[in-house]
């Protein structure tokens, strides 16, 4: 192969214009293959430790209810079963008088299945929790002594019943599979629930059944006779290696955003890339002209220098696959404290592919068009006397083999993503701020050729931005697209936080209060408005129910959008209602009068309407306590989620649901003054109320948001990077020519100032066009984000998005700076002597 | 200037009887498009060259030498007119084709060298053979290379070699896949006198071993006058050719 041979020689002249090449790839490549590997490691370990994170081969979940004799004896039919009861409830440590939500599981001899619960004290965890001397004892986890200023040997009061603390849990094996917890864990026996009086009919309480199958028996099998000979059961199934579907699809979207912003920095790379190839074939213009005037063809050229750039591709693409693989492996001891999960370090091939294909598409995508430009330089050229211009396009070819490699990223980004709308609208934003911020760069320097100002340094600095070869659209490409993803990523941020927090004190309730029963509802409701400070209270009656079936078809085979897959997934809340409640709007349909008393009528929320695939008149089946109630579609609500108010997506009409048995919700308004006394009259003298505090809640979930903030900021901050590795390199491009000028400019007698002030203006023309169109894209990113994919109001904060911008200029500026420094430093002297 | 130091090869030369010319242009015109509007560079040459003559170009800055020379080289396209060289009608080959003409039929020696800096001189030499395909490209190109007297040079790259060196080189490149037309271009404009006496000495030498045509530019008269026939061209035209009946045995 004369032309791998060729370009072997070509690349004795050393790798030093190539570093930026290889880093701008390398790092994105590093950033995707890093992602995918962790993922990788989190879903084998996720898969490795299935059956003892679901705590069985199968789970059977049920809600408000234990097994019926039928249901209890076709479990036992399966294999050995150990059962637990999760529900949340109020602890009162004695001692302290403090209390506070836990979050309660009363678990049976058998329990666990698989993996074992690791306790700071020695012993099991049966004998920890048996009754001594009329004392039925608990474990608990450290934030719950913390919380209730208890100590092991303390007891506490859950319900009506009391518990002594014998044994603090370091790690419970079926933790990391339940979703939002709002409170601390206390363990007790099963055997001890009875007592505390808490279970009562509608009860927000689940009866988690483990299966240890038989060897004979598998899974599907088992699952298709519970569908059989149990159809009604209305209980959740779920197999081990599906185990947490929740971890997982959060795991898959996190990890998908994730892996778009790290292409991103790979694409921003490619324009550093570009950069890289465009300024070596420059410098190789002679020998390009030299080897065609010896006979070479166009196409030898072409692959002369593709060979080159595949061999420096490869180099950076399995730097970017080492690192990628090694940090998330090295790391993995850290992680595994942070992230309550499973992690299996290793080197997972699926994603370091996926990793390399994109670094190789990128950088063939970006270099295609400067090495076919390179290949037809004229032989020509080599005369002294002889300047003509080039073809400005390649050959329709290359120029086609360059949309056609865009196109098989864009289309490897969409399809390798399950979300693809998600993906899709990734990848059209990426499309239009490449594209926008080149044609913006194209109008700064023809707006830049057309000025002639009078000033010197005005001049000067408007004919470095439209010089031929000038790094305009580079730098602005670079600095325009990572800038764009930072305010983004910034105000969806910060929108999060204001959904979360600022909005608060005036809408939100302080408490929520669960599990009241009927016959408690007036008391309750005294206690409450008795309390000094508390209004507003809301109660609404509350069950829990499975949708099993959407118009007539079983809810396994129905076809639903990825955003509502949610709603068909383990139960939803249900209530039942005379009038529309408030918050909700109608869209469609009409509400039933108030006092209907026909065959059930249900409202459904308009977006779980339109993923259902449902509207007015369909039928929907909902489970509720192991019976179907199959009724239709009267009307359909708009919610607004962000009130904080009590909203329930399925709404019953009166009626059928009023006389099953069930509890209410209750939520409470008070000022911070108000809320430890009514917090303490409403537990002291209700101890089977929950008692949800607001505050704690939001606290909870913005921790998630402030984690989660961190990671999506730092794989942003990996974009920015990538975007001032690409402003570092073409500064390093224009090295010789500022230093020549710099030399000429003095020479003709401008002063430093001069120098600095033309720079200055220079760069700071880029950074503000960049950072005004960024602020601008970014905006409108955001908004649509916030309000098309969250279905949120949007809440502009001018000024984060304005200091992310301000910092992009000032990091211009800066490098602006360097080259201005650069020029200054130069003696004029030598250079002009052999120039 | 002294006339150079050895004389040109007495090789004995058959009186030039009409063969196929090696070079045939007719009415060439060529015009360039630049940023002050098209510049008319030739303005109809005419011009014949028998195989195994040698024709110095001499004439001005910006007379159009270079041009005409990337011309017959085919690195350059002409707006008007016929341009058949050793035996290939250029204005029908497009520039592959032309390459590929390129490859076995002409050498070329340019005034700055154009060695490529990251190869070494027997690399140097290769590539002409090697872009032709020849098997023993490197061997051919060993040959070359102790033909100019740089055997011992051989893994030197372009930066260790002296002009002169660098020239032999180019030279040894130009005439390694044998040629029958060999164009220079000012060879000795960067070299020093004696320096470039000898590169003279030794092109006009391997031109006569291989029986090439040899097209040298120059503006030196005194180089000009080793040639059979010298061209002077003015301003894109050609003012005269002077046919030189007799070899010119300098006085030394």
């Amino acid at each position: 192969m004369l032309s791998l041979r060729f370009s072997l020689r070509e690349l004795r002249g050393g790798l030093r214009g190539f570093r930026l090449f290889v880093a701008c790839l390398g790092l994105g490549v590093a950033v995707i293959a890093g992602i995918g590997t962790l993922s990788a490691a989190i879903i084998t370990g996720l898969e490795r430790d299935g059956r003892s994170l679901l705590g069985g081969d199968l789970e059977f979940r049920l809600t408000h209810r234990g097994t019926t004799p039928e249901e209890q004896a076709f479990l036992a039919r399966q294999g050995s079963v150990s059962y637990s009861v999760q529900m949340r409830a109020m602890a009162h440590a004695l001692r302290s008088d403090e209390r506070t939500l836990v979050e309660l599981k009363a678990v049976d001899g058998g329990y666990p299945l698989y993996g074992s619960v690791e306790l700071e004290q020695p012993g099991t965890l049966d004998a920890l929790l048996e009754t001594r001397n009329g004392l039925p004892g608990a474990a608990v986890d450290p934030q719950s002594l913390i919380r209730l200023d208890a100590a092991v040997g303390d007891r506490i009061g859950i319900g009506e019943a009391q518990f002594e603390i014998r044994g603090v849990i370091a790690r419970e094996p079926d933790r990391a599979t339940e979703g939002l917890t709002l409170g601390p864990r206390v363990m007790i026996a099963a055997d001890a629930l009875e007592a505390t009086k808490l279970v009562q009919p509608g009860t927000l309480a689940y009866w988690h059944y483990r299966v240890k199958l038989r060897p004979e028996l598998t899974a599907a099998q088992v699952q298709d006779a519970a569908q059989k000979e149990l159809p009604t059961a209305g209980w959740r199934i779920r197999d081990w290696k599906e185990g947490s579907p929740g971890v997982r699809r959060f795991l898959d979207r996190a990890a998908l955003f994730l892996v778009l912003v790290g292409l991103t920095a790979l694409l921003i790379g490619g324009v550093g890339v570009a950069n890289a190839v465009h300024a070596h074939l420059d410098g190789k213009t002679p020998t390009i002209a030299t080897l065609k005037s010896l006979g070479a063809t166009t196409g030898l050229i072409f692959r002369v220098y593709l060979w080159q750039t595949l061999l420096l591709a490869a180099f950076g693409i399995i730097i970017g696959l080492v690192v990628g693989t090694a940090i998330p492996n090295l790391a993995a001891g850290a992680l595994a404290d942070i992230l309550p999960l499973p992690l299996v370090a290793g080197i997972y091939w699926q994603p370091l592919a996926l990793a390399a294909a994109y670094g190789l598409l990128v950088a063939l995508a970006f270099t295609i068009w400067p090495l076919a430009r390179a290949a037809d330089i004229r032989p020509a050229a080599l005369f002294r006397d002889l300047v003509a211009p080039g073809r400005s396009l390649p050959r329709p070819v290359y120029v086609i083999a360059t949309l056609l490699l865009f196109a098989a990223l864009a289309a490897l980004a969409i399809f390798g993503a399950d979300e693809r709308r998600f993906a899709t609208a990734f990848v059209g934003s990426a499309i239009v701020a490449f594209v926008l911020f080149r044609l913006i760069a194209a109008l700064v320097a023809r707006v830049a050729r057309h000025i002639r100002p009078r000033n010197v340094r005005l001049k000067l600095a408007f004919a470095s931005l439209h010089r031929p070869g000038a790094a305009t659209a580079a730098l602005l490409l670079s600095l325009g697209v990572s800038l764009t993803l930072l305010v983004a990523i910034a105000l969806v941020e910060s929108n999060l936080h204001a959904q979360v927090e600022d909005r608060l004190p005036d809408e939100a309730p302080a408490f929520f209060f669960v599990d009241i029963q009927p016959g408690q509802m007036d008391d309750f409701r005294a206690t409450v408005l008795a309390s000094p400070g508390a209004r507003d209270l809301e109660t609404v009656p509350n069950m829990r129910g499975r949708i099993a079936k959407v118009k007539g078809v079983p809810s396994e085979q129905v076809e639903v959008t990825p955003e509502q897959r949610w709603v068909l997934q383990g139960d939803r809340g249900l209530t039942y209602a005379r009038d529309l409640p408030a918050g909700s709007s109608l869209l469609a349909g009409s509400w039933w009068p108030r006092d209907y008393n026909g065959p059930p009528l249900i409202s459904i929320e308009e977006k779980a309407a339109q993923g259902l695939g449902v509207g007015i008149g369909d039928r929907l089946t909902v489970n509720v306590l192991g019976r179907d109630i199959e009724a239709e579609i009267a009307s359909i609500r708009r919610l607004d989620w962000s009130s904080f108010g009590i909203n329930f997506v399925l709404v019953f009409s009166p009626g059928l649901l009023e006389r099953a048995p069930h509890t209410f919700l209750a939520t409470v308004k008070a000022g911070p003054a108000a809320e430890l006394a009514l917090f303490r009259s409403v537990t002291q003298r209700f101890p089977g109320i929950s008692v949800v505090r607001m505050k704690d809640v939001l606290s909870e979930l913005n921790a998630i948001v402030l984690k989660l903030g961190a990671a999506v900021r730092g794989a942003a901050g990996i974009t920015l990077i990538a975007g001032l590795i690409v402003l570092a390199g073409a500064l390093a491009a224009e090295h010789r020519r500022r230093l020549k000028e710099g030399a000429i400019l003095k020479a003709l007698g401008a002063t430093r100032r001069d120098i600095i002030a033309a720079h200055v203006i220079e760069y700071g023309t880029v950074g503000l066009v960049g950072a005004t169109l960024a602020f601008g894209l970014g905006w409108l990113a955001a908004w649509a984000m916030v309000t098309l994919m969250m279905g949120a109001t949007f809440y502009f904060a001018p000024g984060i998005a304005a200091a992310t911008a301000l910092g992009g200029v000032a990091a211009t500026l800066l490098l602006g700076l360097a080259g201005a420094w650069q020029a200054l430093a130069a003696k004029p002297a030598p250079l002009l002597r052999t120039t | 200037m002294a006339s150079p130091s050895a004389n040109p090869p007495a090789v004995e030369r058959a009186p030039i009887v009409q063969l196929t010319p090696i070079v045939q242009l007719t009415d060439v015109h060529l015009t360039l498009a630049s940023t002050a509007g098209p510049v008319n560079i030739l303005r109809g040459i005419d011009l014949s060259v028998q195989p195994g003559e040698r024709i110095g170009i001499v004439g001005p800055s910006g007379s159009g030498k270079s041009t005409l020379l990337a011309v017959l080289a085919g690195l350059e396209r002409v707006s008007k007119g016929q341009v058949v060289v050793a035996g290939g009608d250029l204005n029908a080959l497009n520039e592959d084709r032309l390459a590929l003409w390129r490859r076995s039929r002409v050498g070329i020696v340019f005034q700055s060298f154009h060695l490529i800096p990251t190869m070494t001189a027997l690399e140097n030499v290769a590539v002409p053979l090697e872009l032709a395909g020849a098997n023993d490209a490197i061997a051919r190109a060993r040959a070359a290379l102790a033909q100019v007297g740089l055997a011992k040079r051989e893994t030197h790259y372009p930066a260790q070699l002296s002009g002169g060196e660098q020239q032999r080189v180019a030279l040894a490149r130009a005439v390694a896949p044998r040629p029958a037309l060999l164009l220079a271009d000012e060879p000795t404009g960067n070299l020093d006198g004696s320096t470039g006496h000898a590169i003279i000495d030794l092109m006009f030498g391997e031109a006569a071993k291989l029986n090439s045509t040899l097209i040298l530019i120059t503006h030196d008269e005194n180089l000009a006058a080793l040639c059979d026939r010298v061209v002077r061209i003015e301003d894109g035209r050609i003012k005269s050719i002077e046919q030189r009946p007799a070899r010119p045995q300098a006085a030394d």
